[in-house]
């Protein structure tokens, strides 16, 4: 009697759960579908020459000369290449990720394999209580502290025992720009991948580990030849998580980049602008332009930035088999390393 | 019994439609008798002047509900355009451009601002710029012995250092009229990066953006040999931090400081020039003391309100904030480090609240 009830919620929870999960894909897709839309006629008005130029100009908004291209009209002078944002972009979130990723990593091997339970505990609840600081906080001290800090003493540090590599060389600037923005993003990012990290080392099976030590192996070798590779994928995957949020960081960029604009940085030290620090920044002017050319450009800078960590999200998988491959790991998810 | 209910669907149907007329009815004015609600929003600038407006006022007015925003000029001119608020606070006037596409709005000045600009260099004082010299700092990279500046400070000891130009990474009402100073007197900044709430800043590899006047006071703070444009309301912590603060070339050739008597020189030497719209850059005035870099604060409203008792609250609201006995007196305006408009400038501002109707 009670069968066609169960099947009947059997049904519902498989229909309100399938609803939930094309939710997810739903709001991408409309997400992805407005910004386009919005976009569309700094697409038409700008063409390719958006992706690699490096001017961003609203043109003479107190004019009242128009242009017109591609059927959009906009301010006489106004041309828009996202170059410069791309790269304060990307060569942030690189720094980032060089300083973080080897510190997020051992932070993850001392809490699983050395520290003693009880600190790990302690050690570990305060590295995910540091990802939950807000981003202006972090913004505030790289500010204040980070970046006199740099102009102080490591950047002429960096520029006499690194100086022969053409990035590492001077001049020096003001301590705001791309080595600060990339420390304060690393820091923000090392929470992430050290907890997802831990989180995976702690699910390596006991007995792999085990085996190892019967055979007498040394912790290093413990580490290095058992632990990283069984949890490489998940490794991977908090990386590209960290990668992820520094792409998109906002505030805490805005305050310690130096807002670079229509050039591109020179060195570690130079001001940088970022995609989404410019996109806050430039917004508030941007509603004077009467034709909507700028921002509607700022809503191509998202589209940009949008599908920029689409498409690092999309790579995961491919870069965790690749890696599977060369290791000869076989691929997990989430964490799950798969046992051979 | 699982027939459908087509009552109860068009009840629901009814709740809900009453629910969204409410809701959408909150971004304007409320049409009941309780009273007539407001919202004033833009100029980081202005906003502290209008709380400090606001409480005094409806203390006095209780039928009149003003919320008060700070979201920055931009914003300001935009959402008094398209009617999200009442009152568009903005420390620029709207473009010609925009003029002729939303006609009816109306550009009306509160106060004066000003904005000085200062340096840190220690041990020089007193430090004479020009409007060719700044372009010429915000242009290229520049020493701070360049023979330009020297020329302009003889007998100053400057360092073979390179200058740091500091300007506003967000769009700003300082970089508005900082940026027409430079337009104004120099025509290669005219022609190139122009001026605007944000501009264009040319390459310059030793510029930085800083956010907000707190972020370029505490950048200039922090770079020895950097320069920098600061509304006039931070003065005061610029000195405190041992800035230096520069005598501008006026159109006369004259090097002036921001203070009441230059600032009241140009603003009267520009009277004659005001239009009835009022839509005027006050920078670069002529008269042998008047200072280079002022402004109008503006508050922009739509001439053609929806109803009368709208027209009516926005009309007796900003007449009042307008009276030098009320709105306009310096225990205002002091706080918040304007100057009061010129009476004959007042007269004009009253004429465009008057015009306000439904």
């Amino acid at each position: 009697m009670r069968r066609p009830h169960t099947v009947r919620r059997e049904n519902l929870i498989r229909v309100t759960s399938g609803l939930c999960a094309a939710s997810g894909l739903f709001s991408l897709v409309a997400v992805l579908g407005v910004m386009f839309v919005f976009a569309w006629p700094s697409i038409l008005f700008n063409g390719w020459h958006f992706l690699w130029g490096i001017p961003w100009s609203t043109g003479n908004l107190y004019g009242t000369a128009l242009v017109t291209h591609n059927g959009v009209q906009a301010p006489q002078g106004a041309q828009y290449g996202m170059l410069v944002f791309l790269a304060g972009t990307l060569l942030t979130s690189l720094i980032a990720l060089v300083v973080a990723v080897p510190v997020s990593l051992s932070v993850a091997v001392f809490l699983t394999e050395v520290a003693p339970p009880r600190l790990s505990g302690v050690a570990g609840a305060l590295v995910e209580l540091l990802a939950g600081v807000p981003s202006v906080v972090f913004g505030l001290w790289g500010v204040e502290v980070v970046a006199p800090l740099l102009r102080r003493g490591p950047e002429h540090f960096l520029v006499r025992t690194l100086g022969f590599i053409p990035w590492f060389a001077g001049p020096v600037g003001t301590g705001v720009g791309l080595l600060s923005a990339g420390l304060v993003l690393a820091v923000m990012i090392i929470p992430i991948i050290a907890a997802i990290s831990r989180d995976v080392l702690a699910r390596v099976p006991r007995d792999l580990k085990e085996q190892g030590l019967a055979l007498g192996i040394t912790r290093w070798e413990l580490v290095r030849f058992i632990l990283l590779p069984h949890a490489k994928s998940g490794i991977v995957a908090a990386v590209v998580l960290g990668l992820g949020r520094a792409m998109g960081e906002t505030m805490a960029v805005l305050m310690v980049s130096g807002s670079a604009v229509n050039i591109l940085p020179r060195n570690i030290y130079s001001p940088v602008g970022t995609m989404a620090a410019n996109i806050v920044s430039l917004l508030d002017s941007a509603m004077s332009d009467s034709t909507g050319m700028a921002v509607h450009a700022l809503a191509e800078l998202s589209l940009a930035l949008f599908v920029i960590t689409l498409v690092v999200n999309l790579l995961v998988p491919v870069v965790t088999r690749g890696v599977s491959l060369i290791t000869g790991t076989l691929p997990g998810w989430g964490g799950r390393a798969v046992e051979r | 019994m699982a027939k459908p209910k087509p009552w109860k669907f068009l009840a629901g149907m009814a709740a809900a439609l009453v629910l969204v007329l409410a809701l959408a009815g909150c971004g304007g004015p409320a049409p009941s008798n309780s009273g007539v609600s407001l919202l004033e929003t833009g100029s980081t600038l202005l906003y502290p002047l209008f709380n400090l407006w606001v409480p005094d006022y409806t203390a006095k007015n209780p039928g009149v509900k003003i919320t008060t925003q700070s979201t920055g000029s931009g914003t300001g001119q935009a959402q008094a355009v398209n009617g999200a608020a009442q009152l568009g606070a903005s420390d620029a006037y709207l473009s010609d451009a925009q003029m002729q596409k939303t006609p009816g709005m109306l550009n009306i000045p509160l106060a004066i601002s000003a904005q000085q600009i200062n340096y840190n260099l220690p041990g020089v004082t007193g430090l004479k710029l020009s409007g060719p010299v700044l372009a010429k700092i915000y242009s290229q990279s520049t020493y701070w012995d360049d023979p330009d500046i020297a020329r302009l400070n003889p007998g100053v000891k400057l360092p073979h250092e390179k200058i740091i130009p500091i300007h506003r990474s967000d769009g700003s009402g300082d970089t508005f009229i900082f940026t027409q100073y430079l337009s104004f007197s120099t025509p290669s900044w005219k022609d190139g990066p122009g001026f605007g709430t944000n501009v264009s800043w040319p390459a310059v590899p030793e510029a930085i953006g800083a956010k907000g006047n707190d972020g370029m006071v505490s950048a200039l703070e922090q770079n020895k040999y950097s320069i920098a444009y600061v509304g006039i309301s931070w003065l005061a912590q610029a000195t405190k931090a041992g800035l230096g603060e520069a005598l501008l070339q006026n159109r006369d050739g004259n090097f002036v400081l921001p203070t009441a008597d230059t600032i009241k020189a140009a603003a009267d030497a520009l009277f004659d020039k005001t239009p009835k719209d009022e839509r005027i850059s006050l920078i670069f005035a002529p008269g042998a003391q008047s200072y280079p870099i002022i402004n109008y604060e503006y508050v922009i409203v739509k001439q053609k309100q929806p109803d009368a008792d709208t027209a009516k609250a926005i009309k007796d609201f900003l007449t009042w904030g307008l009276d030098p006995n009320n709105g306009g007196a310096a225990s205002y305006l002091d706080k918040v480090h304007f100057q009061p408009l010129p009476a004959s400038i007042v007269k004009l501002s009253q004429d465009q609240i008057n015009s306000i109707g439904s």
